[in-house]
């Protein structure tokens, strides 16, 4: 037994020692890495029915991911069109409601975070509530604000802004609203855990010595905060970019989420091979989009979760 | 009061990958004792009392409690009792479910361990406190219920691991003396962790001195002020005043020395070291202010030392004259305090004498850091 | 200063519009559950009504769900948080060369999408269950047990998080005195640590349970013959949406509110105790400690008694309350008002028919009334007045693209009068 594995079985005790072991074994071998090559592996095959699994046709192959491009063979198009305006939309999508989240939620975590007082509490409260709600739930309620005879219809055309009512779903609206609304929690308490820590003298110092506002964040405030910061965006950007739910619930009838396109390659095609390299393809993207960023941002992994 | 059960330590070696954190220490330690390891941190004794009570598996060698040899045998099947730097007192427990966790564990009943709990508590000289939680007593109520929880698990051998290092200077006097009856009372093995050494000299029957993985003494606290064995317990231990140079002349169990700024001085050389220091070997030379004295200035001679004045301090009990000393270190006299007249030397040259069984001389080595 | 008072006031504004857009769809959302319309909406209102929570109740789907959806969230609590725990643990005393890789692998499943993780999750089960040679329906290809398995990946990733907070304020040295002491691994786990990591384990659970019921992404790939209750949410809200799912929501975010309130309470009175025990006296101890009142100095406390005091008398209200009356009433005034309309309707159509004819009698030509085509006959009434109210008025039952033949509120017995049809000609 190599000694490293002698001492961790000393320090735990060998039956306290194999179950922590082997639950973390589990965990990172048999629920995260293995699934997550097994989809990679799967993405390189064709679509076979069962029994031909194995066989002789069951070769790699690139065809799935071409199909993401070029669209199926003899198609009329020279790529496929539909797929990829979905695919580049959702990450610009992803990217605005990432943003908006940002600008949304700072000046809330800068708030809770530099406050003190038992109020503080009751709004920490009052954030969290909405979190314990079905994710489900949450985006019914906004389709309800935003339906055409909806709340939010029935003021504009009752005060007379608009002479008939809007259509929020059909123009996205509804779909953007639903998915800042969706991650509020996870860009605020990221921010704000790491605004709490910072010491109020500094930013008092700051505006004694003249420094406007925006300038104390500027310079004091935002580059503190940046870990917390860079993991809000991260978790909203990945979360939003992966959404599901919202879409399907909020989304136009025209307008699809990649997501959707993984989904109905799964469910209706029964395309499984073709759904998991376009879920590859998510993946991978959003990985590479959110590193990039963070070496341009100078920000660590390790920051994430905190 | 029984004999107690003793500890060895034969050829134990700890290491941790490339470094070295025990050099083959050899410790024979008797039983009923009250024995301490005493050197600076980082010098390994929290490892060797790690290796006792059994958290640490050495590379080499092996622990004996009782004449048994300890390897293979987990922390919790030993008959030690550690009391942890920072107590470890369980925060979530009673202070009389903390002290009796060891008859928790055996399967004793709550009627029991509560009568245990009041007797231990008693002796501590906590009585009725038994319903508080730990973090509702005082620093020094703490690390008497530490002691009681130890000694509830009834061990052959105590282990304490710098347990007074948190506590206030008052306190830490006082738990000295307290320490000390109580282990005189239960009889046990103490074993004693401290970077102190007024904890060390005050409490011990025998210290080990040690430095940088290697024990360099071992002996009972008079001999080890008296007489160091090397360099570096000879500063490590008390104030000390250092000269050093190299053997002129062995005269018998006296040296004299050719130091390398106040000419030719006559020492004792340490028991130790007798017959092993030649002509011409770097020495090093030990005095301790309290065994200066001033003398006429300007008298010559192998145990007069001439050297000028940097400034001077009263301290209550003495006068401090701080002088130039050897390689950047002052030289410290202490002037016992008798209500004499004292009168400002700064800047003028002074000569001092010293009983050449006072100085002692050790082969050059290291010096323990200020 | 004037500019400080500029800002504090838009401070409150700002707050005031961030939880307006917070809690407002909530809000909203749970009021349109005790409106009587069959579309959820909360104006015009008409009739108080708790009939949507019983047919909540008699929906056999949503009350399967909400089974499968407690057998999942239980199966994920458990698997998630001895993961979790793991996991933390492991964290601590890992290698420190590999610290940084296997942090980065057990915090990876945060973010990567839970469609992601339910497709992999699909397809490495299915892989070994092929590989093992089972048919599909064994084990390995359940519903329940695919769900669980793949929630927990990325629920336990929350849960070491919670875990690791708590963790990093534990002394391995109370382990060690355990040990120390004569306790086996074991029991010091169970003795000294469980207690100590026991606020954050529950908080670690309910999080995972709470994560589990409302997960969509990865269950929707995963669930096979076990929807849980979002799945059926899910389901209903695509093909349309009734006031009953807002029933359903308003008794979440009440149970919620609830529990929320209930924790608030008890975290005050930990304090209190402390504070108590902080001034007893030795004797005080070892008896009992008076504690004062939950109630005095606890406003979550007494804001939970509120609320019980009013989910009770709504409760009982709804038990003695019939909203029959109050909906004939309206569907009375609706009647009136759409015949009155037809009428208008039948009168423009007469007069247009009338001038037809008198143009066609100036032709010159058959003088015979044209037929109009039988299928005006039958649905020119249904849709009629659908027609004359696209200005957004009440009756615009089938809008949202939603269905509209879900009219079970009694829409149909009023546009519905065939006989209007053969009327007209």
């Amino acid at each position: 037994m190599p000694g490293f594995l002698k001492e961790f079985f000393n320090r735990n005790g060998t039956l306290m020692g194999s179950l922590m072991l082997g639950l973390v074994l589990f965990w990172t071998v048999g629920l995260i890495i293995l699934p997550q090559l097994s989809m990679l592996d799967f993405s390189f095959r064709p679509n076979l029915p069962p029994p031909e699994i194995g066989g002789p046709k069951d070769v790699y192959t690139l065809e799935n991911y071409k199909y993401l491009i070029y669209g199926p063979e003899g198609g009329s198009q020279d790529y496929n069109a539909v797929d990829l305006k979905v695919f580049f939309r959702t990450l610009v999508a992803a990217v605005c409601v990432t943003i908006f989240n940002l600008i949304l939620c700072y000046p809330i975590a800068y708030y809770l975070g530099q406050t003190k007082g038992n109020h503080i509490r009751v709004f920490a409260l009052m954030l969290i509530i909405p979190y314990w709600i079905n994710e489900i739930l949450r985006a019914f309620a906004l389709r309800i604000i935003f339906g055409e005879s909806g709340v939010l219809n029935t003021l504009l055309v009752g005060s007379g802004i608009f002479d008939t009512p809007f259509d929020f779903i059909r123009n996205d609206i509804a779909l953007y609203a639903g998915l800042g609304y969706a991650y509020i929690l996870l860009m605020i308490f990221p921010i704000y855990n790491v605004i709490e820590s910072l010491d109020h003298n500094q930013i008092e110092a700051a505006r004694d010595l003249g420094a406007p506002w925006w300038r104390i964040h500027k310079r004091v405030v935002i580059p503190y905060a940046k870990p917390g910061i860079s993991s809000g965006c991260t978790m909203v950007f990945m979360l939003s970019a992966g959404a599901l739910a919202a879409p399907q619930i909020l989304g136009g009838p025209s307008s699809l989420w990649f997501t959707q396109l993984i989904y109905q390659q799964f469910n209706d095609n029964s395309d499984w091979p073709q759904g998991a390299a376009y879920a590859i393809v998510l993946l991978v993207t959003c990985i590479l989009l959110v590193l990039a960023v963070m070496r341009l941002f100078k920000v660590n992994m390790g920051d994430i979760g905190k | 009061m029984s004999a107690g059960v003793g500890v060895d330590l034969e050829n134990l070696w700890i290491r941790f990958g490339d470094f070295v954190a025990v050099r083959d220490a050899n410790v024979h330690i008797k039983g009923g004792d009250f024995f301490s390891f005493l050197g600076p941190s980082g010098c390994g004794k929290t490892t060797i009392l790690r290796a006792v009570s059994g958290f640490l598996e050495p590379s080499e060698g092996n622990v004996l409690i009782g004449g048994n040899n300890m390897k293979g045998i987990g922390p919790n099947k030993r008959p030690t009792a550690l009391i942890f730097q920072n107590l470890a007192l369980f925060p979530l427990m009673k202070v009389w479910e903390n002290i009796t966790f060891s008859m928790e564990i055996a399967g004793a009943s709550a009627r029991d361990r509560r009568k245990r709990a009041d007797e231990l508590l008693d002796m501590i000289a906590l009585p009725g406190q038994g319903d508080k939680l730990p973090s509702e007593l005082s620093g020094g109520q703490r690390q008497r219920v530490a002691i009681a929880r130890a000694l509830c698990a009834e061990p052959d051998v105590l282990l304490l691991d710098e347990p007074l290092s948190a506590l206030d200077l008052k306190l830490r006097q006082h738990m000295r003396t307290e320490l000390r009856e109580i282990q005189k009372r239960v009889g046990i093995t103490f074993i004693y962790i401290t970077h102190d050494q007024g904890e060390a000299l005050t409490m011990s029957d025998d210290i080990a001195v040690m430095r940088a993985g290697v024990i360099d003494q071992i002996a009972d606290g008079k001999t080890i002020y008296n007489d160091p064995a090397t360099a570096f317990a000879a500063s490590f231990v008390g104030e000390n005043n250092v000269f050093r140079g190299k053997v002129l002349e062995v005269r018998g169990d006296q040296a004299l020395i050719r130091t390398n700024r106040s000419g030719d001085l006559l020492s004792r050389i340490s028991t130790a070291n007798q017959g092993k220091m030649n002509v011409g070997d770097d020495a090093m030379m030990f005095i301790r202010p309290e065994a200066l004295s001033l003398a006429p200035t300007g008298t010559q001679g192998d145990h007069f030392v001439t050297a000028k004045v940097n400034h001077e301090e009263f301290e209550g009990n003495s006068f401090n004259i701080f002088m130039e000393g050897d390689g950047g270190k002052e030289l410290k006299v202490a002037i016992p305090n008798h209500g004499q007249s004292f009168d400002d030397h700064s800047g003028q040259d002074m000569t001092l004498e010293y009983d050449v069984n006072n100085a002692v001389a050790v082969p050059a080595g290291e010096l323990a850091a200020e | 200063m004037t500019t400080d008072k500029i800002i504090r006031v838009s401070i409150w504004v700002y707050l005031g519009i961030f939880f307006a857009y917070l809690l407002g769809p909530l809000i909203i959302m749970s009021v349109t559950a005790f409106n009587s319309p069959s579309f959820p909406r909360m104006t015009p209102w008409e009739c108080l009504t708790f009939n949507w929570f019983g047919e909540l109740f008699r929906d056999e789907r949503i009350l399967n769900g909400i089974w499968n959806s407690i057998l999942v969230g239980f199966g994920t609590v458990i698997l998630s948080v001895s993961m979790g725990l793991a996991g933390a643990l492991m964290l601590t005393q890992i290698w420190p060369k590999l610290r940084a890789t296997y942090y980065t692998i057990i915090i990876a499943p945060i973010l990567i999408p839970g469609v992601v993780i339910g497709i992999s999750t699909l397809v490495f089960w299915d892989r070994i269950n092929r590989m093992l040679g089972l048919g599909a329906d064994s084990f390995l290809s359940n519903g329940l047990f695919l769900t669980i398995i793949g929630q927990s990946t990325f629920i336990a990733s929350y849960c070491m998080l919670v875990l690791v907070a708590r963790l990093q304020r534990y002394d391995i040295a109370l382990t060690e005195a355990a040990l120390d002491l004569g306790a086996t691994h074991a029991q010091a786990f169970r003795k000294v640590l469980m207690p100590f990591m026991m606020p954050a384990l529950l908080s670690a659970s309910v999080l995972a349970f709470l994560a589990s019921f409302e997960n969509y992404n990865t269950t929707t790939f995963t669930f096979g013959e076990y929807p849980t209750l979002t799945i059926e949410l899910a389901q209903k809200v695509r093909y349309g949406i009734t006031p009953a799912i807002s029933a359903l929501a308003f008794m979440i975010v009440a149970l919620t509110v609830f529990f929320a309130l209930i924790n608030e309470a008890n975290i005050k009175r930990k304090k209190m105790i402390a504070d108590a025990r902080k001034d007893a006296t030795v004797g005080e101890l070892a008896g009992k400690i008076e504690v004062p009142g939950i109630i005095s100095r606890n406003p979550a406390a007494i804001a939970l008694i509120v609320l019980v005091i009013g989910v009770v008398s709504v409760t009982a209200s709804a038990m003695a309350y019939s909203p029959d009356q109050c909906i004939a009433n309206v569907q009375e005034q609706k009647r009136l008002e759409t015949e009155k309309r037809i009428q208008e309707l039948r009168d423009r159509r007469a007069k247009e028919a009338a001038e037809k004819a008198a143009a066609e009698g100036a032709e010159g030509g058959a003088t015979q009334t044209a037929p109009k085509p039988s299928n005006n006959s039958g649905f020119g009434g249904v849709f009629a007045p659908n027609t004359l109210n696209n200005e957004g008025a009440d009756e615009g039952a089938s809008d949202e693209g939603a269905d509209g033949t879900s009219n079970n509120s009694g829409f149909g017995n009023v546009f519905a009068p065939n006989s209007l049809g053969t009327d007209d000609n």
